[in-house]
């Protein structure tokens, strides 16, 4: 058998009502009760030919299973390449088109009408472009091609083509046609697994912390991209160590306020090398341009089948740092308050807490003066030094009226006001601002009360730095700790002066005073009593020595005291080892606790000698007037 | 579009006279698969490699089939030896096969 001469392809899906009359009529040609008819009855047949028109025609499930073999073909040319496309004689694109409905990164690139070597493509160079083109004037098939480009977003693309040639009926050549496939994911994966140094430095820069790796000597081998970064900026202890220099020298040649955590960390990193303990972890502060910052310290060792590494990390902790200072200024100031015994000690205490931790040099305390509507100078705590102690004896005797200076403004607003680094706030001359701000910046805040404002604390130092959101409301914090303490402060100090009065009285109106428990046995005598001395403390009043009483008296008197009576004029005599009588009277009145239960008596005493011995004269007087 | 074309022919003369066959078909359709593969399983139990085939798929040549006579597909004509013979369906009627054929199953 021969082979068949190609001919004119016939319409292979026919479609519609013409396919359905030929298909009748074809049926219909065939002999009933033939073999084909038989066959088409028993499903068995899948197109008949129409001899009119020479067509195939098929049958429904012919049909139907062209159609899904074209579908599932379709499929599987997606798998295979994301692109066709076709190129003119002078290799320009022409056409091309995707072979799913995603993807138009092909036509991103803008290829129509021009040729591959015109396409931003950066990895193929000019050698290997013109081995290509020659490649196409041979007229070669060309396979897998990669080719590489950044999209405008900056993203890196691969792409692999192949392609052939295609001639017309003549064997003219026409161009080339091919496929293309993005091959992004599977390049930047073969990357990632060659290099795996690669991905490790793309790991170790995506950290935010400074990360470093030093070897036995202490030498950086490494370093992240943070860590260069806080070299640049903030190159503190260590922290200015490159690749190749020596971290632990670099450490222990850090500034003289530095030279300790210096010396430390490269203690404790010298530690984790030689194996003695596996992290060293150390907090530390260090003076920059932005200020004061903190920094945490950690090393670890690590080892691998080479040599032992430590790994140096640094991060810089000042914002938490900041945020624990203020908490414990807050504590410690609340602790002081809480400890003070007057308005003054408050005062002082505060200023002396604020000043040490926030390393200024000194600060003042203005108090209102309500009925004179001014701030006037109260107390003060500095730094023991001869400057400061003159610029603060300067400041008694200050008043500010409200609107005057930083200390009128704060009184007027009610809000904190700072001066940094000596540059005066706006319509205010330095000065002007010498005798608030000393040399160097200022920083002041109200005291409040339930009042309103109490006050205004000034403070001074060369460490004044512009306050952030935290450090106001720590002095807002402070300011009405400081204002309520004051206010009971003073409430404090009324009563204890009115307490002190009343002792002065009662000084004055009795010699001792005397405390008794429940079984009537002296616990407390103070002052110039007969029973001074502690040897009497635990006896009762009828057990003391020298006491001369009638017995009735004595009676009486437990009564009243067994009837929780108070007692007034109570008179006793004493007589001591040189027979010499002493007279004394005393009042007192039961205690009771808290729950009403009878806990004993307090009392005074009073010496009537004198009294007791005139009247005994003036009676003998007149006894003898009477003989 | 393809044509299908398949020739096996034992080298080994002493099998006696191969057969020659065509099978006419209809690109995938199913009863067309179906006759293939029930040929190719025929062929290889009974004719031993003793065969040519040559298969025609009439979406491609559609006047070929009309030319030789053929009006549905599946259908297996037997050129030689002779007599010819033709058996339409999917052949799956395998003593009918082998009957056109010329083989005592």
């Amino acid at each position: 058998m021969g082979s068949a001469t190609p001919m004119p392809m016939p319409n292979p899906t026919p479609v519609g009502t013409d396919t359905e009359r030929g298909f009748k009529k074809a049926i219909l040609r065939l002999v009933k009760g033939g073999p084909e008819r038989l066959a088409i009855e028993a499903g068995q047949i899948d197109s008949i030919i129409d001899p009119a028109s020479g067509h195939a025609i098929l049958l429904p499930g012919a049909q139907r299973a062209l159609i899904e073999r074209k579908v599932g073909f379709r499929s599987l040319i997606g798998l295979a390449f994301d692109w066709y496309w076709e190129q003119d004689e002078r290799y320009r694109f022409v056409s091309y088109r995707s072979a799913t409905d995603e993807a138009a990164v092909f036509g991103e690139m803008g290829l129509i009408g021009k040729a591959l070597w015109d396409l931003e493509i950066d990895n193929i160079s000019d050698e290997d472009w013109r081995t290509h083109r020659q490649q196409l004037e041979w007229r070669i098939a060309f396979r897998e091609l990669e080719v590489r480009r950044e999209d405008g977003a900056g993203e890196v693309q691969y792409l692999s083509m192949s392609g052939e040639p295609i001639f017309d009926e003549h064997g003219r050549f026409k161009g080339y046609r091919g496929v293309t496939r993005d091959i992004t994911e599977r390049k930047l994966a073969q990357a990632m697994r060659q290099e795996p140094a690669g991905l490790a430095n793309t790991m170790l820069n995506a950290l935010g912390a400074a990360v470093g790796v030093l070897d036995q000597a202490g030498t950086m081998l490494a370093s992240n991209q943070a860590w260069r970064a806080l070299a640049a900026t903030d190159p503190n202890i260590g922290g200015s160590a490159a690749e190749g220099t020596n971290f632990l020298e670099e450490c222990e040649d850090a500034g003289v306020d530095e030279r300790v955590d210096g010396v430390t960390i490269a203690a404790g990193v010298r530690q984790v090398i030689a194996g003695t303990r596996t992290l060293f972890q150390y907090d530390y502060a260090c003076d920059s341009a932005k200020g004061r910052r903190w920094f945490a310290l950690r090393a670890t060792r690590v080892a691998d089948h080479t040599a032992a590494r430590v790994v140096i990390s640094r991060e810089d902790i000042t914002e938490r740092k900041h945020t624990e200072l203020l908490l414990g200024l807050e504590i410690a100031v609340m602790r002081s308050l809480a400890d003070a015994q007057s308005a003054s000690e408050a005062i002082r205490s505060v200023i002396r807490i604020v000043c040490e931790m926030q390393g200024w040099d000194y600060g003042r305390y203005f108090r209102i003066d309500r009925s004179a509507g001014v701030l006037r100078y109260h107390d003060s705590w500095g730094i023991p030094t001869a400057a400061v102690n003159q610029f603060l004896d300067q400041s008694r005797g200050l008043v500010f009226s409200p609107d005057a200076g930083l200390n009128g403004r704060v009184f007027q607003s009610g809000q904190p006001l700072w001066v940094c680094g000596g540059t005066p706030d706006a319509g205010l001359s330095p000065m002007a601002l010498a005798p608030e701000t000393g040399r160097d910046g200022a920083f002041l805040f109200p005291v409040t009360s339930q009042d309103g404002i109490a006050g205004v604390l000034a403070f001074s130092g060369r460490n004044m730095r512009e306050p952030d959101d935290r450090m106001l409301q720590t002095v807002h914090a402070i300011g009405n700790q400081l204002g309520r303490s004051l206010v009971r402060q003073q409430a404090q100090d009324a009563l204890r002066r009115s307490e002190m009065r009343f002792r002065d009285l009662n000084e004055l109106a009795c010699d001792w005073y005397w405390e008794q428990d429940s079984e009537f046995r002296f616990t407390q005598i103070v002052g110039c009593s007969p029973f001074g001395a502690a040897e009497f403390l635990g006896m009762t009043h009828w057990d003391l020595p020298g006491v001369i009483l009638t017995d009735a008296k004595w009676a009486d008197h437990k009564s009243q005291l067994d009837a929780r009576w108070s007692f007034c004029d109570f008179e006793f005599a004493t007589v001591d080892a040189e027979g010499k009588h002493a007279y004394y009277s005393i009042c007192g009145q039961p205690l009771y606790g808290e729950a009403g239960v009878f806990s004993g008596y307090c009392g005074t005493g009073l010496d009537i000698t004198k009294r007791k011995l005139a009247e005994l004269a003036l009676r003998e007087s007149e006894a003898r007037g009477r003989a | 579009m393809t044509r299908k074309k398949k020739k096996r022919e034992t080298p080994d003369a002493a099998m006696g006279t191969a057969v020659v066959m065509v099978l006419y078909v209809t690109d995938s359709g199913p009863n067309s698969i179906r006759a293939i593969a029930n040929l190719e399983a025929i062929c290889e139990e009974h004719l031993k490699g003793n065969f040519r085939l040559e298969v025609i798929d009439v979406l491609e040549f559609p006047l070929r089939a009309l030319a030789d006579g053929i009006v549905v597909t599946p259908s297996l004509a037997k050129v030689s030896p002779l007599p010819a013979a033709m058996v339409v369906g999917n052949l799956s009627d395998k003593s009918g096969v082998l009957r056109a054929l010329g083989i005592n199953g």
